[in-house]
């Protein structure tokens, strides 16, 4: 049962993957790469991380997602002014091949990464023991990140406004 | 798995279907009627079946029959055909998906065997919730796009816009409820809800969180995509928004995914705010130990009432004519009620008369809460409707204003202040 939740939900992030890069219109480009989204949010129930689950749905589904096609929509690109890609499939092509040893650089990462056998506690990946560890053993780093992101917002803005005049 | 486990997880289904499926034809009557009475007119009441009009509720029957079997009509420069067929079933999709973590009861046990009375046995709760909310936009955005019409595109716009504003405002009152109430399992949030607050009030959320309370609901209204900020579909501007190009049974999905938002959105409002499944002052425990008094009480009340209604009956609903075929539905209520009473007490007499088992007795706490959490919905749904037919709609300056310098400010000074409060109690 859980192989084939896995071999589907993976099945499905590889093509949502695919058809991000491949589509040639922006919103439908934007729609695989929710499908990535959904079927990895699966593949975290199913290491029973739930809090990941849900956060991985809320956040870049519900809203990174939302802004993206909201703005490909705002933008309402013609079909004809969308650039012509006529060697689109042979770059794409030529590019997964340049990737190619990277794959097997990581695929043998992966083989000599510590099989983790023993079966986890009840409450793992639930939110309670998440944030404990996090605002105890972690806290410098998280904070750093809530300020690193801040920054971002914050730059964003000033980058964004017109000058007054 | 045993018959019986079997047996509650498909009540505990069917129950989630009737709350929200089975909700959406009487709420579209309640909604009809309501606006009948609030704009002083009568609203429809004449369509029957053999003369039971049951006031009005049969016409959404025919309503649904009408959207059943109308032309499914798609104009042809629609060509996204996978993406506008795709549309309205995401939003039902989700609406009713969201339903699916509301606890109905509170556990019940059975022979030692304990069971989470939702759709769901999951303890996700609120995240569960927030996370579909986020997902049904996509269809309203969607179907807006896949529509290739001016007026589809600018509601798909609006609904987008307005869903990740109010999303913020609505995550944030979460977080200060979260505070107060320690979990994001619903179920624990409405134990917490079944205490009392200094010795006599219940200790609902809408009077211990009452900023977060209020945020919630306007929030939750604009998630639902209801008046006042149903610019989404603003009839007045822009025809009928996302679903102007939809029609039959593809309008019918989003029209249903309405009601079935509206629904959830209340369900969690009275799991969040107005203490779930509770009665005031008769938590769980309680209500088992006083579990006699409470069914002798049912016994006592249950004639009254029906007594009372029966007269109502006689007075509203004779006509002059004895072969008028409406007199057949004043029987018809009348000999309903009757049965009803005969087998509510035949049934709870036979209970008191034996003597309550521990069984008993917790399946009889399930019922009532379950009717009580049927109650506090129809409550809910029916201050929805209410709004709707009582204020006018945003501008749309104006929703973006409450949304970003009102809501969500307030709502951040909320949590700052529930945290303080509960570290001082902590202390």
């Amino acid at each position: 049962m859980m192989d084939i939740l896995f071999l589907l939900l993976g099945s499905f992030a590889i093509l949502g993957a695919i058809g991000m890069v491949g589509f040639h219109q922006p919103v439908h480009s934007a729609l695989s790469l929710i499908l990535t989204i959904l079927a990895l949010a699966g593949l975290f129930a199913l290491l029973s991380a739930s809090f990941l689950f849900m956060v991985q749905i809320i956040i870049y589904a519900g809203a990174i997602l939302t802004l993206f096609i909201f703005i490909i929509m705002f933008l309402n690109v013609k079909e004809a002014n969308l650039p012509k890609e006529p060697t689109k499939n042979i770059t794409l092509f030529l590019g997964s091949l340049a990737l190619l040893p990277f794959n097997f650089l990581i695929l043998r990462a992966f083989y000599q990464m510590p099989l983790h056998v023993n079966s986890v506690e009840s409450d793992f990946g639930k939110i309670k023991p998440l944030g404990m560890e996090l605002f105890t053993q972690w806290l410098l780093p998280f904070e750093l990140i809530s300020i690193l992101l801040l920054v971002a917002l914050i730059g964003a803005v000033v980058l964004g406004r017109k000058d007054e005049a | 798995m045993s018959t019986l486990s079997v047996f509650v997880v498909i009540l505990n289904v069917i129950l989630a279907l009737l709350f929200s499926l089975g909700l959406a034809p009487i709420l579209v009557w309640v909604e009809r009627r309501v606006a009948g009475l609030i704009q002083d007119r009568l609203g429809p009441n004449r369509c029957h079946i053999k003369g039971i009009r049951l006031g009005g509720l049969v016409q959404s029957l025919a309503d649904m029959l009408k959207l059943v079997f109308k032309e499914d009509f798609q104009a042809k420069a629609i060509q996204e055909n996978f993406c506008f067929s795709l549309a309205p079933v995401i939003v039902f999709v989700s609406a009713f998906l969201s339903f699916m973590v509301i606890p109905f009861a509170d556990d019940l046990i059975i022979n030692g065997e304990r069971f989470i009375m939702q759709g769901l046995p999951t303890d996700l709760g609120i995240l569960w919730f927030l996370a579909l909310a986020g997902l049904s936009v996509y269809g309203i955005m969607l179907g807006g796009w896949a529509s290739r019409s001016k007026y589809s595109l600018l509601g798909a716009m609006r609904a987008g816009a307005q869903v990740i504003s109010y999303e913020a405002a609505m995550g944030l009152s979460v977080v200060s409820l979260l505070i107060t109430y320690g979990s994001i399992h619903l179920g624990d949030i409405v134990a917490y809800q079944g205490e009392l607050l200094f010795g006599f009030i219940p200790a609902w959320g809408i009077i211990v969180q009452p900023i977060a309370a209020i945020i919630f609901i306007v929030t939750a209204f604009a998630e639902a995509n209801r008046t006042p900020f149903d610019l989404a579909e603003g009839e007045s501007e822009i025809v009928g928004g996302y679903h102007t190009e939809y029609s039959a049974m593809r309008f019918g999905l989003f029209f249903v995914g309405e009601y079935v938002a509206m629904s959830a959105s209340s369900a969690l409002i009275v799991t969040l705010f107005l203490g779930g499944y509770h009665l005031p002052y008769l938590n769980t425990q309680t209500l088992q130990t006083t579990m006699p008094y409470v069914l002798g009480f049912i016994i006592l009340t249950l004639p009254l009432g029906s007594f009372y209604a029966m007269r109502w009956i006689k007075k509203h609903n004779r006509w002059y004519l004895k072969s008028d075929v409406r007199n057949t539905e004043s029987a018809v209520l009348q000999k309903g009620l009757i049965g009803l009473n005969i087998l509510v007490i035949a049934g709870l007499g036979a209970l008191l008369y034996l003597g309550l088992t521990p069984t008993s007795t917790n399946v009889a706490t399930a019922v009532i809460q379950v009717l009580t959490f049927a109650a506090k919905l129809f409550l809910m749904n029916f201050v929805f409707v209410w709004v709707r037919w009582t204020l006018p709609r945003f501008r749309y300056d104006q929703l973006q204003t409450l949304g970003w310098k009102v809501l969500m400010p307030l709502a951040i000074a909320n949590i700052v202040i529930s945290a303080i409060i509960i570290v001082v109690k902590g202390l």
